[in-house]
């Protein structure tokens, strides 16, 4: 029998439900774990991280870039 | 967060536990070359734009010249702004905040750089083949297998540099931009390779290994998800980076940013067949489209609303910093886009859209105003840290933000009402019960003051261009002799660091540490195992569809009567493809009353199983040509070529003389049936004898329209190869139908 033998008489009918619940399943779990209140410190702190450009020790001229 | 020796955030630093501090800058040459890429194709690519919009408004802009012509010079225009305008735009924002979200500098600046120069050389690939007729006839997906495959090359090199920047980072947290680029790149490599596996027949010549209502799956599985994975999720990314940025401030809920992320990435892969609906599409894969759709709604508008909220206590700035008022109008287009998008993948809303330029009213509304505008939000915001001087003039780029806007506005307004006229035109019935109007021309003729306006608008958006391009320039020229180079300092990331300062006590209760959620925790900290996870959900998600479609029988039901094309025919089909004519025309009748009184019976899957690539084509500024077979006679499509104004009052259709004077390439014939037979399309004697065969159709063909009055000595010419397909068009159903068909000499099978 060939693969899409079996696959032809599945009865895969049921496509999009599945597609959904499978989507609600995973939906759930990042819910959960994005909203637990341990996280809340984490979160808050990542949320800076565009602001920080790290600490600028000391400032060089470059050697290629620049008017000529 | 990164232990620098400052305060971050609001969480004291403390240093005797750390080991010394790297040094090290960033690399922003890389990003003022991208920078500069953004501005030269995207004056390109909106020039092409600004020529075809004239095009449809007024043939008379095709200058009679083949490689000026629309069929040829729409793929150049969508590929110059999505790939080089879009993409470059990206890859500048990408490069920056990546670097300073890491605090790592690039992993190779050679590879950086090979990474530049590849995608221009590509993109100047595309420039030299497009116009001259070399594509694949897929959306988005025209080039050719060596360009394709320099592609591929291109992009696994800045994954490389990508990703082993993020190994070699200090910070420890991975920002969900990061995350968003992430999914962008390995998305976009899997549908690259797969939609673009294809079978060459010549240097710059290949069949698509898919046929009919696979190729067809397989084009709008990669369509859409282009469309998602290169010009969505990238710019969301660029949003959660440089919007922040803008307002001073973080972003709204960093909490929604996830929730936004994963909703988005499992999605938008399911949503593609929604650009198939009521075609020979199956059924169950249209409806999984459409509810996939819908359902990405609320994470777009997730997104969305997190942008604007950033602005949350300063608004007041938007008034005077027209680099937030970009990113405002950005926002605002994105949801506005987002909104459409899935009302239009609504079956019955679809109905009446597609095919039609509403479509183009669409994507222009996501084009011009979330990726163009993100993009000149971001590119003014980062002109000053580049060349470290003044914006040249912040007047020009109030100018800019508004000429643009008024842009987008005329643009858009003719065209969603360009599109809803058409629409509701090629449906409407007289009081008789016939339709209104049955001559399609008589539905272009009614857009022809839209598609002016349409150029007007798109003038002002090109003028705002040149604006943007002068005001780098200026600035560009205002930089200082020498650039200093910030030198960072940071602590690299060792397995000794402990993250939390303030220990989390672990719940005793199994609910409890799962939501504890510290195995999540070290899921975002390992960034492979995180790019393993948006793969798995991707690939699930997109295998999910493409088997049953490639591995269930009956969603392709056989039809006997249909066979392949004749090898004449076939070359008449790749004259077809060269010249574009699928942008233009559909082959794909829906199950409407109005399209079947029009066109006539409808499209099976089963009729277009020989076809690689499938040419179902997604819009119609032209008719549907799926059953043109046998409608005029042979030299009628000989004069239309040659001058569709000769024989269509008011047709925008460019003239194609060229194919009365071009030679078939009847030598090269043997070797794409071949190509053909080994793709599995059942060739018979043509396996030996396509050369004998085409020359002997060509001659009949010749023979007919040289007796109906036309001109003589044309069996050695493109135009006998053309209309031999065109001839062919729907002709194996009416032959199941009726034997009754119009004999011409264009319907010989092997």
């Amino acid at each position: 029998m060939k693969l899409s033998d079996i696959m032809s008489n599945a009865g895969l009918s049921m496509y999009a439900e599945v597609a959904l619940v499978m989507f609600l399943f995973a939906f759930s779990i990042i819910v959960i774990r994005t909203f637990a209140p341990s996280r809340r410190r984490e979160l808050s702190e990542t949320s800076l991280l565009p602001l920080d450009d790290g600490h600028v020790a000391v400032r060089v001229p470059s050697s290629v870039n620049g008017r000529k | 967060m990164t232990l620098a020796p400052a305060v971050v955030g609001s969480r004291p630093v403390d240093h005797s536990a750390n080991p010394p501090l790297d040094r090290f800058s960033y690399d922003d040459d890389i990003v003022r070359k991208f920078l500069f890429a953004t501005l030269i194709w995207g004056v390109v690519g909106m020039l092409v734009g600004l020529l075809i919009a004239l095009q449809l408004a007024n043939p008379f802009f095709n200058f009679n010249t083949p490689w000026l012509s629309f069929g040829r010079l729409r793929p150049l225009h969508t590929n110059a702004v999505i790939f080089a305008f879009a993409g470059n735009a990206f890859f500048c924002g990408a490069y920056y905040s990546t670097q300073r979200l890491l605090k790592a500098r690039m992993f190779s600046d050679a590879m950086s750089r090979f990474h530049f120069w590849g995608w221009q050389a590509i993109i100047v690939s595309a420039a030299l083949t497009l116009p001259f007729g070399f594509t694949q006839a897929k959306e988005y997906a025209e080039l050719e297998w060596p360009i394709d495959i320099a592609i591929a090359v291109v992009w696994v090199v800045f994954a490389v540099n990508f990703f082993a920047t993020i190994t070699r980072r200090r910070e420890r947290h991975i920002y969900v931009a990061i995350w968003f680029y992430i999914a962008s790149i390995i998305t976009v490599a899997i549908l690259h390779i797969f939609n673009n596996l294809s079978l060459p027949v010549g240097f710059l010549k290949s069949y698509s290994i898919y046929a009919g209502v696979q190729d067809a799956f397989m084009q709008w599985w990669y369509g859409h998800n282009a469309v998602a994975f290169f010009l969505t999720t990238p710019f969301l990314g660029l949003m959660y980076y440089f919007m922040p940025k803008a307002a001073e401030g973080p972003v709204y809920s960093y909490k929604l940013s996830i929730l936004h992320f994963w909703s988005l990435v499992f999605m938008y892969i399911w949503a593609g067949p929604h650009h198939l609906h009521y075609t020979a599409l199956p059924e169950w894969a249209s409806t999984t489209g459409m509810l996939f759709s819908v359902m990405l709604w609320a994470p777009s508008w997730g997104g969305m609303i997190n942008g604007l909220l950033t602005l949350r206590g300063a608004w007041h700035k938007v008034a005077r910093d027209p680099i937030l008022k970009f990113f405002v109008v950005a926002i605002t287009a994105y949801g506005m886009a987002t909104f459409e998008g899935p009302m239009l993948s609504i079956k019955s809303v679809n109905a009446l859209a597609h095919y039609t330029d509403w479509i183009i009213a669409h994507v222009h509304t996501g084009a011009l105003g979330w990726n163009g505008f993100m993009t000149f939000g971001m590119v003014y915001w980062l002109l000053p840290r580049l060349f470290q001087t003044e914006v040249y003039s912040k007047r020009a780029v109030e100018v800019h933000f508004w000429i643009a806007s008024l842009g987008i506005v005329l643009y858009v307004t003719a065209i969603y009402s360009a599109g809803l006229t058409q629409g509701l035109m090629w449906r409407a019935f007289d009081q008789t019960g016939r339709l209104m109007y049955p001559d399609f021309v008589e539905t272009v003729v009614k857009l022809l003051p839209m598609y002016w306006m349409r150029a007007v608008g798109g003038s002002l958006y090109l003028v705002g261009m040149f604006l943007f391009g002068w005001n780098i320039l200026m600035t560009w020229k205002r930089r200082p002799s020498q650039y200093e180079v910030p030198v960072i300092e940071a602590a690299p990331l060792t397995p000794r660091f402990a993250e939390p300062l303030v220990p989390v006590p672990v719940p005793a209760s199994l609910w409890g540490r799962f939501a504890n959620a510290a195995w999540h925790r070290r899921w975002e900290r390992a960034p492979m195992l995180f790019s393993a996870l948006t793969l798995l959900t991707v690939v699930v998600a997109s295998l999910f569809e493409i088997l049953p479609t490639f591995l269930i029988k009956s969603n392709v039901p056989t039809i006997a009567s249909v066979k392949p094309y004749t090898p004449l025919e076939l070359a008449g089909r790749d004259i077809y493809i060269s010249e574009g004519c699928f942008n233009c025309h559909s082959q794909m009748i829906r199950p409407f009353r109005y399209e079947t009184e029009r066109y006539g019976e409808y499209s099976k899957p089963g009729e277009s199983v020989y076809d690689h690539p499938f040419l179902w084509g997604s819009r119609r500024i032209g008719p549907d040509l799926a059953r043109e077979g046998g409608k005029y006679p042979d030299l009628w499509h000989v004069r239309h070529f040659e001058n569709p104004r000769a024989v269509t009052a008011n047709s925008i259709m460019p003239p194609y003389a060229q194919l009365l004077t071009e030679h078939v390439d009847f030598a090269g014939i043997q070797k794409r049936v071949d190509a053909m037979v080994m793709l599995g399309v059942p060739y018979g004697e043509a396996v030996n004898s396509a050369e004998t065969m085409a020359r002997a159709q060509a001659n009949l063909i010749a023979a007919v329209i040289a007796s109906q009055g036309g001109p003589s000595g044309l069996q050695d010419k493109k135009i006998v190869a053309i209309v031999a397909y065109v001839q062919r068009l729907g002709r194996d159903i009416q032959v199941q139908k009726t034997s009754s068909a119009i004999p011409t000499s264009g319907a010989k099978t092997p």
